[in-house]
């Protein structure tokens, strides 16, 4: 009986295992060919490391290819739509959370709304409206919709985190004659820290990994994101393997490192989404 | 206090920026596309109203009946996959005694945080039919088997649904994963003492009290079948002919490409109604089944 638990569970980890290979080798299998000619990644070594590593891929694909200026633009992206949608959401919540007004929980409702949207059904109208408004080709473009977008999902988890705070802090300011400005920045925003931390990052990613819109919305190559700019394998560079494992390694990089050093905040930042929408 | 709270400029400029970006970004399209859904619109001028000519035409569209199929389709792989093997390798991963979980769970989430272009990219040269690795591990292993994954009409879309699957297996799996750990441990230690084994206690007492957790797996895992866009997009460009079209496809198609905006916000309006309908069948089954402690 012991023994028989015993083998089920090596299997039963087995399984883990297998399928850590399942997830990380293909990356590892990019990064080599990245460092690979076609010779080796098609007939002589297709699976192992490289047998000479051939840097000259990063330095062609480095030159070919506009990679910073895309690093650029999902910089600014991401970034400027990541504090828009904090500052946009932090004020909202506590206006929804506490403040009293007769529309409060109407207002509530209005923006839970928003999480069951997708952005399938709004993309068509809002190109037209990046179109009227003279935005199409510019960070705009992307930037105040992924505020908008991202407004009902952040606006709720602050929501939830703000009513749980005790009111006496607030009250004890008042007391001393804060003004509720400077309650809200100086008390509320401090306690609501680590879940600004949380949407940081989950926002942030989405914004750097966001594919629909900024393929509607952007066409000129100066302008275009890393998802974007990345979108070239059916096009003329589509024999060169190693090159193209060299770009899409290079892109990867800052991800994955940023992931490693964060990793239980950003697994927890992802993740919060159940707390919400369940 | 109650004053403090009332402070109406306060609640104007805390609220309004909010209130007003949403209205117009997300609220005023939404209501664009219902209306629009009922006009001939190139998208240009004012269109003009042709009542539920756009839904009858659509209802007749043989594509709608290859969206739905390959949304179905799509969204089970993600079902099978994601929650099915997400689950056992969620259970398992809980044992404390277990080496190496850091590791493991690290390397479930990285793919989580790629580019979905670069994780698309790099399964077209996997499926690649002659330098792939897939093909190529066939080769080497010695099995006869060989599959034009991509260009294949009944692989293809199962093919490209793995990839979703693959890239958010991580996601899905941390979900499973908190579920498991937010279980009390005297639950398990209490079944085991009354001589379940572990898999029993999983089957009995873990799996069931995860029924809110399960809910949003599956409501995500759902819905995004029913949205998939970007991989067929990147991956065979809604080919081999129409046989990958999705919903998003083509409303896609339809909009920018032919300029058919009327029709196009007819099917998004079919796909949210799908969208929410299956949210609200999965809350209601999910609320049924609910186990009151």
């Amino acid at each position: 009986m012991l023994l028989r638990q015993k083998s089920g569970s090596i299997l039963m980890q087995g399984v883990l295992w297998i399928y850590f290979l399942v997830s990380v080798y293909p990356l590892f299998w990019m990064v080599s060919y990245s460092l690979k000619n076609n010779d080796e990644i098609f007939v002589t070594n297709p699976f192992g490391l490289p047998l000479n590593f051939r840097y000259e891929n990063y330095i062609n694909a480095w030159s070919q290819f506009s990679i910073p200026n895309y690093f650029l633009n999902s910089v600014v992206v991401s970034t400027v739509s990541t504090i828009g949608i904090l500052f946009l959401a932090v004020m909202f919540a506590y206006t929804i959370a506490r403040m009293q007004w007769k529309l409060r929980s109407a207002a509530r409702v209005y923006i839970l709304i928003g999480m069951f949207i997708p952005l399938q059904v709004i993309m068509i109208p809002l190109a037209i409206l990046v179109k009227d408004f003279n935005l199409v080709n510019t960070y705009g473009a992307l930037i105040i919709p992924y505020i908008a977008f991202g407004l009902p999902f952040s606006s709720l988890v602050f929501y939830g985190f703000m009513v749980s705070i005790p009111i006496e802090l607030e009250e004890s300011a008042c007391m001393d004659g804060a003004s509720i400005y400077r309650t809200f920045f100086q008390i509320i925003v401090p306690i609501v820290k680590p879940a600004i931390a949380t949407i940081a990052i989950f926002q942030f990613l989405g914004a750097w990994n966001e594919f629909l819109l900024a393929y509607i919305l952007i066409s000129d190559e100066a302008m275009k994101t890393l998802p974007l700019g990345l979108l070239f394998f059916q096009g003329e560079y589509s024999t060169d393997w190693g090159g193209m494992g060299a770009v899409m390694t290079m892109a990867s990089i800052p991800m994955v490192v940023v992931f490693l050093f964060f990793s239980e905040q950003v697994e927890r930042a992802l993740t919060v989404g159940s707390a919400v929408k369940g | 206090m109650r004053k403090y709270y009332r402070n109406k400029w306060a609640i104007m400029l805390f609220a309004l920026p909010a209130l007003l970006l949403y209205t117009l970004i997300v609220i005023y399209p939404v209501l664009q596309s219902m209306y629009r859904s009922f006009f001939d619109w190139d998208g240009l001028g004012e269109g003009t109203f042709n009542g539920l000519d756009n839904y009858i035409r659509l209802f007749n569209d043989p594509l709608l009946m290859t969206s739905l199929k390959n949304g179905a389709l799509f969204a089970l792989v993600l079902v099978v996959f994601q929650l099915g093997l997400g689950t056992i390798m969620a259970l398992v991963i809980a044992d404390p005694r277990l080496r190496g979980r850091k590791v493991l769970k690290t390397g479930y989430f990285i793919p989580v945080v790629l580019s979905v272009t670069v994780v698309c990219q790099l399964w077209i040269a996997i499926y690649d039919p002659t330098n792939g690795l897939i093909n190529k591990l066939f080769q080497v292993l010695g099995i006869p088997y060989q599959q034009n994954w991509l260009s294949s009409p009944t692989v293809s879309i199962i093919a490209i649904a793995f990839v979703n699957a693959w890239q958010y297996m991580g996601y899905q799996f941390s979900l499973l994963y908190a579920g498991v750990k937010s279980i009390p441990e005297q639950y398990m230690e209490a079944a085991t003492i009354d001589g379940c084994t572990k898999w029993g206690a999983h089957r009995r007492i873990t799996i069931p009290m995860m029924v809110e957790t399960y809910k949003f797996c599956l409501i995500i895992a759902v819905t995004s079948g029913i949205s998939a866009f970007v991989q067929m997009l990147i991956m065979t460009n809604g080919g081999p002919g129409t046989t990958n079209y999705t919903l998003t496809f083509m409303i896609y198609r339809y909009a920018f490409g032919e300029f058919e905006y009327g029709y196009a916000c007819a099917v998004a309006v079919v796909l949210v109604a799908i969208s929410l309908l299956v949210t609200a069948i999965i809350n209601r089954v999910f609320r049924q089944e609910k186990v009151t402690h």
